[in-house]
């Protein structure tokens, strides 16, 4: 496998992840990856990263919050009222 | 991890006004109202992106408050059909390093680093096919404690755009104006803040005795 096509697809990785590749970089790159497997073992383990990151972090705002909130807006809203 | 899985994740981060729900609020007359029934509904949202920034769920909360106050006084300067979630998170960023960046002390880091540091570096990460296997292995045994361990150990500023990207699916452009950064910044933050999060991934699961570094090393031959 060439070397310098390896060393673009590795340097693009996260571009081509995140989906910020143009079309004609995200065509080579995906062709590259179809046929080097260590690029595609390296693309496997970042989009796997990438996905447990996001699985993580699914926080809900606690109730009080969610009130707490409400009445900042309700003030705020007041406020703006008087004003105008 | 199957192709249905990874398709599920949330790309669309450039959900605006128009794409959204405006067809279902629309009902009433008042435009206040549907920018504040919008922005509500970021807030599970803004407050995950929160709890992240300041590592505990009170200063979290106080946080997510000030965003909407600021937001709410401040919504005649928001451009309808623009993106209210970026918006948002901007006035959130914002908030948190004018108010708790400042209470942590944390020191002020430069940005030196450039877009050539973490390319010259990607070359390095061919690794053997068993390396790689044993990683993705060990990558499948980490629960959602290691995971969020793992990204809470970043500093904030790689913290802040590995979440925005992984976690909200904000587009490069999205994160640099989120982080009033260039993107080129955003793209070396976020280089270098999945390898060091990587790595941190390997350490622990190094620590279960899951992935052994030395196993990879003889197999560099």
């Amino acid at each position: 496998m060439a070397k310098r096509q390896c060393e673009e697809a590795l340097a693009k990785l996260f571009e081509y992840i995140d989906g910020e590749l143009p079309d004609s970089d995200l065509l080579r790159i995906g062709e590259h990856l179809k046929d080097c497997p260590p690029c595609e073992a390296e693309h496997q383990i970042n989009e796997k990263i990438r996905m447990l990151v996001s699985q993580a972090h699914g926080d809900k705002a606690p109730h009080q919050l969610r009130e707490r909130v409400l009445s900042t807006i309700q003030a705020a809203r007041a406020e703006l009222q008087a004003e105008g | 991890m199957t192709v249905m899985e990874l398709e599920v994740r949330p790309r669309v981060a450039g959900a605006t006004l128009t794409d959204r729900t405006v067809g279902s609020v629309a009902m009433s007359d008042d435009i206040s109202l549907d920018f504040e029934t919008l922005a509500l509904s970021y807030m599970d949202q803004l407050y995950a992106a929160a709890l992240r920034l300041t590592r505990n769920s009170a200063d979290a909360e106080d946080l997510v408050q000030e965003t909407y106050a600021k937001a709410f006084k401040a919504q005649d300067k928001f451009t309808m059909g623009t993106n209210l979630k970026a918006w948002l998170y901007r006035i959130q960023t914002n908030a948190f390093i004018n108010t708790y960046r400042k209470k942590q002390r944390e020191p002020k880091r430069t940005d030196a680093d450039t877009v050539e540091d973490w390319q010259l570096a990607a070359a390095a990460e061919h690794q053997s096919s068993g390396l790689a296997s044993a990683e993705q292995e060990a990558l499948d045994s980490l629960g959602d404690t290691e995971v969020r361990r793992a990204l809470s150990e970043l500093s904030d500023d790689f913290r802040m755009a590995v979440y925005l990207s992984d976690v909200e699916g904000f587009a490069y452009k999205e994160i640099a104006e989120i982080m009033n950064t260039p993107v080129g910044t955003v793209m070396s933050r976020l280089h270098r803040g999945r390898r060091m999060l990587r790595e941190k991934l390997r350490e622990y699961a190094a620590e279960r005795g899951i992935y052994e570094r030395s196993a990879g090393d003889a197999d560099h031959g």
